[in-house]
């Protein structure tokens, strides 16, 4: 019994301690991620548009007064926690559609379903009332509908193709966020306040964001994470998948269902925020390799340190006003999408 | 002279009806004439009705509206007759406002047409690739990062060139893989509206109504001055498009065939882009990025006039009613709301190019 399990195995005991050490590798370097993400936290807790010591800030966490510098610390520990909560949904919700759609160029935003997600989120702010950014369930439908709109546009007789997604989600994205605009202008006793979010923000998040996206973001990371071999699976292609007794459709349905989830929480926590999605995976990518397994828990922890690191240089740059958020990762983003261009992985 | 010679010369100057709408009218001989033109009566047929139903909605633009001037009293106050009330609102606010219409539309057109010549491609026009954010980042940074340093315009015009550049490097195959052109443009557009972004943020702290409508584009508050700067843009460039523009027609076919038959396109192809580039610099520095007219004009245009090439002249016309049309049903679609006219032209705009989309891929595989 035990020697016909081991028999076959003994031609490849190479590649077997090989694999063992890449997995020993792979685990010390998503601690060390985990050790940098607590860094940027830090961080985003203690640098901000009003300098605040470093001394002050330890007071201020460790034990907060009613001074106006414990204030200032206090208001940007829910705005690190929905920074946390929106890269990580957004990085795996991105690393989820390039593996579903075979196209290196994925991301809830340059698809359209972050425009989907804050047009909903807007609407039944205007006509409903509820508030937003406190409920994910408004973003869900718009970003389905959004999803949906851009496979049927962007998938053509001959299949979906990277440009193709990316053409439609950039036309379902300017009508979407037309409809934004115009909803947003014709309301201002609405939206004034909610300008920022609609570009995508972190800033003026309270604990009750935080409470509201949790649920959402646990829910569709625990989907996301259990589909990771399955994806693996899809990757090969459809009839691959099939043979591997995996049914693509329902498999691929699932993942969608994870994806959306995320993005629109994203979406309703923090506004449309583009990039992080595109951006993370494909660094991510380049130390794990395809597997999901590792990529997607990695995306998990690499994406919130790429947000709240933007996050960060945008409350610098611009002192004593801030930059938001979205406008940093597109800054840093965009450059990502012309170097997988260039590489000529997505057929162009 | 020699048509004297020969016969008749009415015989000779009957037309050639030629394919797609086009005639050839020939003066002298019918072998050796002295003088011979194509006229496209078709595309100049469009592009007149296209003119006549902007003058319609011009005239509309004008008498609309709670300060609007009956149309009975209108050439009284064009001819300065009106009262002070009325000749405010038409040559402070209403005049300027269509002017910049008219010639920004224009503006857009003629460079969505020369772009979509050039890249061979609906899809390869200033706004999909990321042109007119391009400008509208260098009219931020010259009005509110760097004031004082160049005017406006000047900066929208270094802002569309280092976009153009940034696409033509970042494909790495230049203009030839336009679904690559596409992809860098957008990139390219992300990042110059997130630049804009960052210069009103640090022009003013209660930015964000500002932002929506600079990234937009609005027609809301234009002056005389926004006028004249379109106009001397329009004037010097379009004739030049006109010429430049000839032999790309032929280069459309390739650039063998069209240096076979004595076209060469090695100047008029860059020089071409350079006018298109200063078209879209000038339209945006006065009227911020507006999306889609740079794309929908052209197109609608060519399908209208049936013909291969550009179409400089019907684009024109086109773009100039499109954008008079969408800044009318801007300022009146929603009561009691101005849009900014980039608004209407985003949402049907992004409509007409999901159209585009499914429609070219029903019939290649990009």
């Amino acid at each position: 019994m035990t020697t016909a399990t081991v028999a076959p195995r003994a031609p490849q005991p190479a590649r077997l301690r090989g694999s063992r050490s890449r997995t020993v590798v792979l685990a010390v370097g998503l601690v060390v991620s985990l050790g940098v993400l607590v860094l940027m936290a830090g961080l985003g807790v203690a640098v901000g548009s009003k300098a605040v010591p470093l001394g002050d800030v330890w007071r201020a966490l460790v034990s907060p007064d009613d001074s106006y510098n414990a204030a200032v610390v206090a208001s940007r520990i829910p705005r690190t926690q929905v920074g946390v909560l929106v890269g990580a949904a957004l990085a795996v919700a991105g690393a989820v559609i390039q593996g579903l759609t075979r196209n290196p160029l994925g991301d809830p935003g340059l698809l359209g379903v972050n425009a989907g997600a804050s047009m909903s989120v807007v609407l039944v702010t205007a006509f409903l009332g509820a508030g937003l950014g406190r409920t994910v369930w408004a973003a869900i439908p718009g970003a389905v509908l959004a999803a949906v709109v851009v496979y049927v546009v962007g998938s053509g007789r001959a299949g979906s193709t990277p440009v193709r997604l990316i053409l439609a989600g950039a036309a379902v994205s300017a009508v979407l966020v037309a409809v934004v605009d115009a909803v947003s202008l014709a309301k201002p006793d609405v939206f004034d306040s909610y300008r920022f979010w609609a570009i995508g923000s972190l800033a003026g998040r309270t604990a009750q964001t935080v409470s509201l996206t949790t649920g959402f973001v646990v829910v569709g990371l625990v989907i996301c994470l259990a589909m990771s071999r399955s994806l693996n699976a899809i990757e090969l292609g459809d009839q691959a998948a099939t043979s591997l007794g995996l049914a693509p459709g329902r498999t691929k349905a699932l993942a969608a269902l994870g994806a959306t989830i995320l993005c629109a929480a994203a979406v309703a926590a923090a506004g449309p925020i583009g990039f992080v999605g595109l951006a993370v995976p494909h660094v991510v990518r380049s130390f794990t390799g395809a597997d999901h397994r590792w990529l997607l828990p990695y995306c998990a922890v690499l994406g919130p340190v790429l947000l709240i690191g933007s996050d960060v240089i945008g409350r610098v740059v611009a002192r004593p006003g801030e930059l938001m958020v979205g406008a940093v990762t597109a800054f840093v983003g965009a450059p990502f999408l012309v170097a997988a261009v260039r590489r000529g992985r997505v057929g162009l | 002279m020699s048509a004297t010679t020969t016969g008749p010369t009415t015989t000779d100057t009957t037309p050639t009806v030629l394919a797609g709408g086009q005639r050839l009218v020939l003066l002298g001989s019918r072998t050796r004439p002295w003088f011979a033109v194509v006229v496209r009566t078709r595309a100049g047929a469009v592009g007149a009705a296209f003119l006549v139903l902007a003058a319609v909605l011009a005239v509309a633009t004008l008498t609309l509206g709670e300060l609007g001037i009956p149309l009975a009293e209108l050439p009284g106050v064009l001819a300065g007759e009106g009262s002070r009330a009325q000749e405010w609102t038409l040559f402070t606010s209403r005049l300027p406002r269509l002017g910049v219409a008219v010639l920004a539309g224009a503006a857009f057109g003629v460079s969505g047409a020369i772009f979509q010549s050039v890249t061979r491609n609906p899809l390869g026009s200033p706004d999909v690739i990321g042109l007119g954010a391009g400008a509208a980042a260098g009219a931020a940074a010259a009005a509110l990062v760097w004031p004082g340093l160049v005017p406006t315009p000047v900066g929208a015009l270094v802002g569309a060139f280092v976009a153009i550049a940034a696409v033509y490097l970042g494909t790495g195959r230049g203009f030839g893989a336009p679904h690559r052109m596409v992809v860098v443009g957008i990139a390219t557009g992300a990042m110059a509206l997130a630049f804009v972004q960052l210069a009103l943020v640090r022009a003013s702290r209660e930015s964000a109504q500002e932002v929506a409508v600079w990234i937009t584009g609005s027609l809301a508050a234009r002056a005389t001055e926004h006028v004249q700067v379109i106009a001397l843009a329009v004037v010097v460039l379009l004739p030049l498009a006109l010429v430049l523009t000839r032999p790309l027609q032929l280069a459309e076919m390739g650039d063998d065939l069209a240096t076979g038959v004595g076209a060469s396109v090695r100047f008029s192809r860059p020089a071409a882009v350079v006018v298109a580039v200063l078209l879209t610099g000038a339209a945006v520095s006065v009227s911020g990025p507006i999306a889609f007219v740079a794309l929908t004009a052209p197109q609608i245009a060519r399908r209208l006039t049936r013909s291969s090439g550009p179409g400089i002249l019907a684009a024109a016309c086109c773009g100039a009613f499109l954008l008079v049309l969408a800044d009318l049903v801007a300022q009146y679609a929603l009561p009691g709301t101005l849009l900014p006219v980039g608004v209407v032209t985003a949402g049907v705009g992004g409509i007409y190019l999901a159209f585009l989309l499914v429609r070219e891929w029903k019939q290649v595989s990009v």
